[in-house]
């Protein structure tokens, strides 16, 4: 039987297959048949995403230890962040749309920031870091289930509507999470997943 | 020029890290070389277990808009909302942009959602040739529309956790949460279930 010897790239959605080719720098490559993205550009900014992971677990940080909204009344202050989401939807059966918001507010960021911070901490020293395949292939299934963008939304969407009755303050958590939500897309054009490209970097 | 598919050339591709493995080197039940996740040619009983959920996301979308997702109290008295009656507040109260938003995300994005794979899952069912590349945009439109409508979710938590002035002012999310939560997770779940490739899978394919 005939062996193919030329590297070749498949299109995830519809399966074509390619000869690899050289892409500059930058440069993507589109499936001739569905236009979804075939491959990008490997040599990955492995500094500028290392820079922006920091950024993003310093913004996480502050988002989840300051208020993101306050309300005071009468000398009561009630805050909200997404922890604060979370317990409030704890008791009873909502406990299970408490889970869903732990995972996508709070567990799938922090992992995806962590792992890409771990991955690439090794990779700037030319190093591979251990359980690579691993943790880029946990990046892939995380991503789905990151939502910080929505929890920033919701917050803006809450401000207006309790400020109709109610003195509603927006606290430091709510810069940090848009600071935050900017850094997570900036991330994700970064494409982890050309980083498989390091796969050849040794082991430390 | 007729493109030329991984299938016919013998060849599978990795869903998770793209790695593209010969099926003559292998044996039936693999795992990837390099992330060691399963590798199939096609996603196993994709168009089944997509139906699945899109079923259980559609029964699950009716107790979500009956039953209440807040239970507000004041000294003005206690109500109780459903995702309807929160839009239709913020339009009475003049926040007709907030209701906009709102019903986009609570409402036009799952029902799109439950019309979009419904459609793909239908058109995959019968071998359909027809537009192959509007389906091939739906769905990745399906797929990156998904999670908006978590929306809904994250207002009620945040106005639960804000409204805690006891007599005064407080708030309880409703049972009606739950049912929206199942429904955005299980059609999330939904989408990617189901195979993409199977649309171009049809004779002439990737023409």
């Amino acid at each position: 039987m005939e062996r193919l010897v030329a590297p070749i790239k498949v299109c995830r959605d519809c399966d074509t297959a390619y000869a690899e080719v050289e892409l500059g720098r930058g440069e993507l490559a589109r499936c001739r048949n569905c236009h979804a993205v075939v491959a990008r550009h490997p040599h990955a900014d492995i500094d500028k995403a290392l820079a922006i992971a920091i950024s993003c677990a310093i913004l996480f940080l502050i988002a989840n230890l300051t208020p993101v909204l306050g309300i005071e009344v009468a000398g009561t202050r009630t805050e909200a962040n997404i922890w604060k989401a979370v317990l409030s939807m704890g008791g009873g059966w909502t406990t299970l749309s408490a889970a869903v918001l732990v995972v996508t507010m709070l567990l799938a960021p922090m992992l995806q920031v962590l792992l890409v911070i771990w991955l690439l901490s090794f990779a700037r020293f030319e190093r591979r870091s251990p359980g690579f395949a691993q943790v880029l292939a946990l990046l892939h299934e995380l991503r789905p289930w990151s939502m910080t963008e929505v929890f920033l939304l919701g917050s803006l969407v809450a401000i207006v509507k309790l400020a109709n009755f109610l003195p509603i303050d927006a606290g430091p958590g709510v810069w940090a999470l848009g600071g935050l939500t900017i850094l997570l897309a900036m991330l994700a054009r970064l494409d982890p997943s050309s980083w498989w490209a390091l796969e050849h970097l040794e082991k430390p | 020029m007729q493109p030329v598919r991984a299938i016919d050339l013998g060849l599978m591709t990795c869903r998770v890290c793209a790695q593209v493995i010969d099926r003559a080197t292998v044996g039936a039940n693999v795992r990837c070389v390099r992330c060691h996740r399963v590798v199939t040619t096609r996603m196993r009983g994709s168009v089944e277990k997509s139906l699945a959920l899109l079923i259980a996301g559609m029964i699950l979308y009716f107790p979500a808009n009956l039953l209440p997702v807040l239970h507000t109290s004041s000294v003005r008295g206690s109500s109780d909302s459903t995702i309807i009656g929160g839009i239709l507040e913020f339009w009475d109260t003049g926040s007709w942009d907030i209701a906009a938003l709102i019903f986009l995300a609570s409402v036009v994005v799952p029902v799109t959602k439950f019309l979009a794979i419904g459609l793909l899952l239908w058109t995959v069912r019968w071998h359909s040739a027809w537009a192959r590349h509007e389906r091939a945009k739906l769905y990745r439109f399906v797929e990156f529309i998904g999670y908006w409508s978590m929306l809904d979710v994250v207002v009620v938590a945040i106005t639960c956790s804000l409204l805690q002035f006891k007599a005064l002012a407080s708030a309880e999310p409703g049972l009606g949460i739950v049912f929206f939560c199942a429904v955005v997770v299980s059609t999330m779940m939904a989408a990617r279930s189901f195979d993409p490739r199977l649309i171009w899978d049809t004779p002439g394919g990737g023409a």
